[in-house]
């Protein structure tokens, strides 16, 4: 059964190739069965593959697929190999099963669209590079399936490529993270020349070995895959690329800006957890980043307007609670958190691009409300999933996710209170944001009456996520709620467990106490301020300041001006000064001098066979010349 | 003569007997089809016989040709090149207004001299093998009687093939002269480097008629026009088959000779190399015919492939054996691209306007075409890349910078034509592209081999290894 884990990715692939080769001669009927099925049996696969990996765990751990070497020459011997343990495992899991949740969506969403085959041709690219990203073996792979993932994302971007405003934010998601992925094969660079292999495993035990915990290399090494995993998972400072990116299709949203691809800087720092341990000031860093830009996205969150981008600040900002996880040691958790947050957030996506689509393409929270009995179906499903998001206590996947993230950073040798309060003050501005977006866009009055109809296709992964985003959470249960750590458990084989401060670990079921009654109070903010008394909210933010802290908050705290001011904008500047220097009449030199050499060339080639002759005789004197006097 | 003797030399036997039994059924039977089967049927026993002969170290049956482990590995390329291009040609309307069937004839001529090159261990076969390939090529070349571009090339590459034909005789005689041997294995009594002068003139007049036929820079010059004026097979033909059986014959006897041991030697094919690569490469940057392109294009790729001869070693024959053949299924792949678009437009055509739009009309052609040119650009993922890294790796081990230096800049040089080429078909289509484009109509069997040849191209470049194991155990390499 395991043998059958390269089919995993293969079958999305053979997806992809048949719809980019013939999508243009199948039906709309064809292109949904091969675009959706193959997700579908590369999830069904994943399953039977996930049974018996839990049933009858391999003796290591793990399971390791070599399928061939790709080439050996003198050391470089990039594999071809996958690895399935208990980490790709649960990703591996989420991303087919979700994956395919999505696809099935997408295939009434996009309905009406030109681009069917197209979407969907993309889309299953999409969902093959993601599983050799986290089922490769081999820094190589990884990073084929890291830099494809990135494709494919700024493919779905600029999906909608005749508006350059779509274009745009395709573009500038892949310049931006760009830098990470800069450094981040930097940093690749270095771990391979330094450790001489590409097996990620070998590398790790080498690393060890090798490397003194604090030594530079280390320290310079995991800090560069940061960069690499801050661009991918929109953290700051590289942040800015994740609300525009909201421009595609809301499935594309749903899938790779929330549920997989920006959550692959998690992944990454997970499996190269080693490295951050060596380096404990850059995983320091990783918890503070993590805490600072939930905070920043969280803010972000309260005061947007379009739905779409509320939902992205909110990635952002989930995604920094798995990054304070990592940062604090607590591997398994940020994992746990992966999981809910792909089944609330995709869940939320697509509850709202229901929303926007009845709603003739309106995003606008505040032209909708009231929708509650007309959208019933969204609606429930979309409480459930805000409740995930807000962390409801008790009920719903995201308060367990979250709230182990908040316990272990309190009790961990490496989080503290500060680490803390920074994850309670993001979980009260998370409950506030989840249920403005509740509270505006389905209670209140109705203020237009959607059109048309949503069928089963679009229901049916709601409802199933919904399931997904209340009861997903019981697989962990704290030591004060039952103590059922299914999930730590079998993440243990392939993640360290936190280490905890003794004098700190005795306040769990206080601290849960705290977290569920913040969460409470943000829903309970939220009612007061965008349902009953909306005149208290216009009396908030009268004054001169609070508008412009909200303006302020609304841009993303001014990075997209900072950026285009500090960096933009010199570099246009200094672009347009240095049109004519050195350099470039080097460049411009090499392209002179070659067309200049295409014309004398091209002036031996007469058609005349004198000349041809001509060439032959000489090249006969020379070489006889060469081979005498030499 | 016994029958173990025949079975040392099957692939010449079985070849040789097709030649024969083609001409007698065209003799009592004029049918293109039959004959088409009957050569392809001809190749397939050549195949048979190479796989069954005895194995090496072959008996010395006869003192011209030797089958050893790596003629085997380039007769077997040679036969199947000769089968994708002959079915290429199946489907090629251009022989309209001649009768098509001699075609396969002289391909299974051509395919026999160059069989006999391969497996020449005498100067003798050498000359044998040159003299029946060109002829046959001269033939081939000039087919299409009417037209007068065909006619043209086919006069230049005689002309100049004889005069080249004429240095690599006249450098005959003076090495015969100086050991009083025609043997290959008789050049290692060469004389020492000191007295050796007429001997080593003789080489180097030997090294001026292999260098025509392997269009090195300055020999080159006949190029464009003759891949320009042939039809598109025969140029696929010409580029590949003619190429790879003398550059399979060149290793031979390069490693009887000992290049790398003799200085003189090692400057001549150092210059060759370093001029082919920047003529090749520079010749074809804004050469708008993509036929001519081509041309300019395998000029520099015989380049590369005379780096890796130089490096010399076991790691230089696996590159220059796993080199060769991407070149041969891109080279093929490409002109057969050629081929199919080139389709009752005459023979001489082939501008990159006409290629306009593809990607819109011909998605199909235009990814395989696409994917060839990629995998001659060298791009990763492709054979073409595989096998440049193997050339890199052998020419570094081997110290040998300058050339090395020169094939990455000139290797630079070739993505700009490459891309431009695939830019082309992406482009809005002008009116007279779309009215040719749409009249195409791709047979059967040139639609299956192109898309073969597509899907050989990817595997090699994404699963080497077995195809790198084969090379091994024949050609001998480590």
């Amino acid at each position: 059964m395991l043998g059958l884990l390269w089919l995993v990715p293969a079958v999305p692939f053979a997806g992809a190739l048949v719809l980019i080769l013939a999508g243009a001669r199948l039906r709309r009927t064809g292109v949904a069965v091969v675009g959706a099925g193959s997700v579908g049996v590369s999830a069904i696969i994943a399953a039977l593959i996930a049974i018996r990996f839990v049933t009858l765990p391999p003796a290591e751990g793990f399971f390791t697929q070599r399928l061939w070497t790709w080439i050996r020459v003198g050391g470089f011997a990039p594999e071809i190999a996958l690895r399935l343990d208990a980490l790709s495992l649960v990703m591996v899991l989420v991303v087919t099963g979700v994956g395919f949740l999505i696809h099935l969506y997408s295939t009434a969403f996009m309905e009406g669209d030109d681009g069917y085959s197209r979407f969907f041709a993309y889309m299953n690219l999409f969902v093959g590079m993601m599983l050799v990203l986290l089922l490769a073996d081999d820094l190589l792979l990884l990073y084929l399936g890291w830099e494809g993932v990135g494709l494919c994302s700024y493919l779905l971007i600029g999906f909608w490529y005749r508006d350059p405003v779509n274009a745009n934010a395709g573009r500038k998601a892949f310049i931006v993270t760009r830098v990470g992925d800069t450094a981040m094969a930097v940093g690749l660079f270095l771990l391979v020349t330094r450790l001489g292999t590409l097996d990620i495993q070998g590398l790790m035990q080498r690393a060890v070995d090798q490397w003194a915990i604090g030594s530079p290399l280390a320290v310079a090494v995991a800090a560069l895959l940061l960069a690499g995993a801050v661009g991918k998972s929109a953290q700051l400072p590289l942040q800015t690329w994740l609300p525009d990116a909201m421009a595609g299709p809301t499935p594309v949203s749903a899938l790779i800006h929330a549920a997989t691809m920006v959550t692959a800087g998690v992944y990454l720092i997970a499996r190269t957890h080693v490295l951050f341990t060596l380096a404990p000031s850059v995983q320091l860093a990783v918890a503070i980043i993590g805490a600072a830009t939930l905070l920043l996205a969280g803010c972000s969150a309260l005061t947007q307007h379009d739905i779409k981008r509320v939902l992205a600040y909110s990635t952002i900002s989930q995604i920094g609670y798995m990054f304070l996880a990592l940062g604090v040691g607590a591997w398994s958790a940020a994992i746990f958190h992966f999981m809910t947050h792909a089944f609330f957030k995709a869940l939320l996506f697509l509850a709202a691009g229901v929303v926007i689509a009845r709603m003739d393409d309106e995003h606008d929270m505040f032209k909708m409300g009231g929708l509650r009995h007309d959208l019933p179906v969204a609606f429930w499903t979309f409480l459930a999933g805000a409740a995930s998001l807000a962390a409801l206590p008790l009920v719903t996947a995201g308060f367990y996710s979250k709230d182990l993230i908040l316990v272990e950073t309190w009790s961990s040798v490496l989080g503290g209170p500060w680490l803390w309060i920074a994850g309670l003050v993001g979980a009260f501005l998370t409950s506030i944001y989840a249920f403005r977006m509740v509270f505006l866009t389905f209670f209140g009055t109705l203020q237009k009456p959607p059109t048309g109809r949503s069928g089963w296709r679009l229901h049916v992964p709601l409802i199933i996520l919904a399931i997904l985003a209340v009861v997903g959470g019981f697989v962990e249960l704290p030591a004060t709620l039952g103590d059922r750590p299914y999930f730590s458990d079998f993440l243990h084989a392939a993640l360290p467990a936190v280490v905890n401060d003794a004098a700190r670990a005795g306040a769990i079921a206080r601290l849960q106490i705290v977290a569920g009654l913040v969460s409470i109070a943000g829903i309970y903010v939220a009612w007061a301020l965008f349902l009953r008394h909306r005149s208290l909210l216009a009396r908030l933010t009268r004054p001169r300041p609070a508008r412009q802290l909200h303006h302020f908050w609304a841009a993303g705290w001014g990075f997209d001006w900072l950026y285009n001011v500090v960096l933009v904008q010199p570099f246009l500047w200094f672009v347009d000064v240095d049109r004519r220097d050195a350099i470039d009449r080097v460049y411009d030199g090499i392209a002179w001098s070659a067309r200049a050499g295409w014309r004398a060339l091209s002036a031996t080639e007469t058609g005349r066979v004198r000349t041809y002759a001509t060439g032959l005789t000489l090249g006969a004197i020379v070489i006889t010349a060469i081979v005498i006097f030499l | 003569m016994t029958a173990s003797t025949l079975s040392a030399i099957g692939p010449l036997v079985a070849l040789a007997v097709a030649v024969l039994v083609v001409m007698i059924a065209l003799a009592i039977h004029r049918s293109r089809g039959l004959t088409f089967a009957l050569t392809l049927a001809g190749l397939a026993a050549a195949a048979v016989t190479l796989r069954h002969a005895p194995m090496a170290p072959a008996i010395d049956a006869v003192p011209l040709v030797v089958f050893d482990a790596a003629a085997r590995f380039y007769t077997g390329l040679i036969l199947a090149a000769t089968a994708a291009i002959a079915v290429l040609a199946f489907g090629d309307a251009e022989w309209q207004g001649e009768r098509p069937e001699e075609i396969d004839l002289l391909l299974l001529l051509a395919a026999l001299g160059s069989v006999v090159l391969v497996a020449a261990v005498h100067f003798v076969a050498l000359f044998l093998g040159l003299e029946i390939l060109s002829v046959s090529l001269y033939a081939l070349i000039a087919y299409p009687r009417t037209h007068a571009a065909s006619l043209e090339a086919g006069v230049k590459y005689l002309v100049l093939a004889a005069g080249s034909a004429a240095f690599l005789l006249f450098g005959m005689a003076l090495v015969y002269a100086e050991t009083g041997t025609m043997a290959f294995a008789g050049l290692t009594m060469m004389p020492s480097v000191a007295d050796a002068t007429v001997a080593l003139a003789g080489v180097g007049l030997i090294v001026v008629g292999i260098g025509f036929k392997l269009a090195l820079v300055p020999f080159h010059l006949w190029t464009p026009d003759v891949y320009e004026g042939a039809p598109a097979p025969v140029a696929a033909f010409i580029a590949t088959v003619s190429k790879g059986a003398v550059l399979a014959l060149l290793v031979r006897y390069a490693a009887i000779i000992d290049v790398r041991s003799r200085p003189s030697l090692f400057m001549t094919f150092a210059v060759l190399a370093v001029a082919s690569m920047i003529a090749g490469n520079v010749l074809a940057l804004l050469q708008d015919n993509v036929k001519r392109l081509l041309a300019y294009s395998s000029i520099a790729h015989l380049g590369y492939l005379i780096v890796a001869f130089l490096a010399s070693g076991a790691l230089a024959s696996t590159a220059i054996a796993f080199y060769l053949s991407a070149y041969f299924v891109t080279m093929i792949g490409a002109f057969g691209v050629v081929t199919v678009l080139s389709q009752e437009r005459g023979a001489g055509t082939g501008s990159l306007d006409e290629y306009r739009g593809l990607a819109l009309r011909r998605p199909w052609i235009a990814t395989v075409f696409a994917a060839m040119l990629l995998s001659l650009a060298g791009i990763p993922l492709t054979a073409g890349f595989v096998g440049k890294l193997y050339v890199t790796v052998a020419a570094g081990g081997a110290a040998l910078w300058t050339l090395l230096v020169v094939m990455m800049l000139t290797s630079g040089l070739g993505l700009f034509y490459y891309l431009r080429v695939i830019v082309a078909m992406f482009m809005q289509p002008t009116d007279s592209a779309v009215a040719t484009l749409a009249a195409i109509r791709v047979p059967v069997a040139a639609g299956l081999t192109l898309a073969a040849l597509a899907v050989a191209l990817v595997w090699l470049g994404v699963y080497p290894e077995p195809f790198i194991q084969v090379i091994r155990a024949t050609v001998g390499g480590g």
